[in-house]
């Protein structure tokens, strides 16, 4: 049933999409304050941004940003389950006003929806014991560094550690997050994802040595909604400045929101 | 239709044998100090003395009845916590001889237990020393009996090498596994570390061959 459902619904997202061209599902931002509520597609099942609550219910990074785009626009936050293939035909086919779905900000992306400047971020960078001095990829010469294999941290240390470097694959984050751990190895190369769940078991035993690459995220409305993204640019910028994302990424992911993020147009 | 392509293997040979040297010299190394072990705990299963045949019981049941990814990450992982700190292919060591001493310990026991008491009391009835008696007249005839199955254990261990990769040893499956995530061309690969693995059982079968002619085959038939 659930699953005929939500077939249809791309089906019909797609067909939409196709029917009316991008730009026929505009969100008005009229429209929605007469409404009183807005719809804000998020995901579900990309923890710890889009996660289901006890109860059922939406929660987590995108959930609490989703609220509080809510709040600012004084209106209602209804917040839509998306899933990351469907979530850009939601979007387009006017099903929900806005996305707040983890979408990283590509130039593939920004071909199809507008994005708003970034909310959030992932990043990859090497953590290792708190009293070992690292500070670039020259400093890994001589050091074991844990990785999963074939992993996008695999490719980043494996691109810039220098001769010397004994990188230690593992099969997955769990087993290399053991090898830090257990003391077998100094450093590890990781998402701040990861990090922030390991910071929660570990405390403050290991920090972070240098950043390896990053991606931002946007929150995304449908090409020719200007005036809604002019206010979503406003609320980003203003829940940068006044410490909510810091609160809201604080929460869920152990550290105020990241440089990257914050000085990322 | 699927391309065959073997260029990233063959340009990457040299990792592969690498790999495979690991593997041998793991191999050999568990091989030489597992049967060291087998032989102290059979005869510690054996002897009269009921302490040490308890603690060889208990290592026989704890090692045969859980797994080896078991043993081999509490190794790895685990005895840091006590201080003890292995680089993964010491760890893979330990783990394999600990693994295969425990098989080898059953299988020389029941070597053991094969001779005739007779054979016992003729020797003592010779004038033989304890340690000839040992050497000669249990151990030599013993290992005999049991060869088949201790050096298909041995094969076995080979094979079982190839789980060292997950605490990041370098062995030939660790190799495999770093080449096609680089790669891409897993079919190939592993097709070509599917033959270097049979490759190498040939080889030890040949070897164990070898050492059965010189070292246990009856004198008359020299």
């Amino acid at each position: 049933m659930k699953l005929n459902r939500r077939t249809f619904a791309v089906l019909a997202a797609g067909a939409l999409a196709m029917g009316m061209g991008l730009s026929a599902s505009a969100a008005d931002l009229e429209t929605i304050k007469r409404a009183g509520a807005i719809r804000i597609g998020m995901l579900v099942d990309f923890p710890p941004f889009g996660v289901q609550d006890v109860s059922g219910k939406p929660d987590g990074y995108d959930a609490d940003v989703a609220k509080a785009l809510g709040e600012f626009l004084g209106v209602q936050a209804q917040i839509v389950p998306v899933t990351g293939p469907n979530r850009i035909p939601y979007l387009l086919s006017g099903q929900v006003d806005v996305l707040v779905a983890s979408l990283g900000i590509t130039a593939e992306r920004a071909e199809k929806v507008s994005f708003s400047k970034p909310y959030a971020g992932i990043s990859i960078a090497i953590y290792g014991d708190s009293g070992l001095e690292v500070k670039d990829a020259a400093g890994l010469a001589g050091q074991s560094v844990a990785v999963a294999r074939a992993s996008t941290q695999d490719t980043g240390v494996t691109e810039v550690a220098p001769q010397g470097t004994d990188i230690r694959r593992f099969d997955d984050d769990a087993s290399a997050v053991q090898a830090l751990m257990s003391g077998q190895v100094k450093l590890i190369g990781l998402s701040n994802v990861v990090f922030s769940q390991l910071t929660g078991v570990a405390g403050d035993r290991f920090d972070k040595k240098f950043d390896l690459s990053s991606q931002v995220q946007g929150i995304a409305v449908a090409p020719g909604s200007d005036a809604l993204l002019e206010q979503i640019n406003a609320f980003v910028e203003q829940a940068k400045s006044d410490g909510t994302l810091d609160q809201i990424h604080e929460k869920w992911l152990g550290e105020p929101l990241p440089d990257f993020v914050k000085n990322a147009q | 239709m699927y391309q065959f392509n073997f260029q990233p293997v063959l340009a990457n040979l040299d990792l592969l044998i690498h790999g495979a040297w690991l593997t041998v010299k793991l191999s050999l190394m568990a091989m030489m100090l597992g049967l060291i072990v087998s032989v102290l705990g059979a005869v510690a299963k054996t002897s009269g003395i009921r302490p040490l045949r308890w603690v060889a019981d208990i290592y026989v049941e704890v090692i045969r009845n859980t797994p080896f990814l078991v043993q081999i990450f509490f190794i790895f992982f685990g005895l840091p916590a006590a201080g003890i700190s292995l680089s993964p292919n010491v760890a893979a060591l330990v783990a394999l001889v600990v693994n295969v001493g425990a098989y080898g310990t059953e299988i020389i026991r029941t070597g053991i237990e094969s001779i005739p008491r007779g054979q016992v009391e003729a020797g003592r009835a010779l004038g033989l020393s304890p340690v000839q008696i040992f050497r000669y007249v249990i151990m030599v005839p013993a290992l005999r009996n049991i060869y088949p199955s201790l050096t298909s254990q041995f094969i076995y261990l080979m094979l079982t090498s190839s789980v060292v990769s997950v605490i990041s040893a370098n062995d030939l499956a660790a190799a495999g596994a770093d080449l096609s995530a680089r790669t891409f061309a897993n079919f190939e690969i592993y097709l070509v570390l599917t033959i270097m693995y049979f490759l190498l059982a040939l080889g030890f079968s040949t070897l164990f061959a070898g050492i059965r002619r010189i070292f246990f085959s009856y004198p008359a038939s020299r």
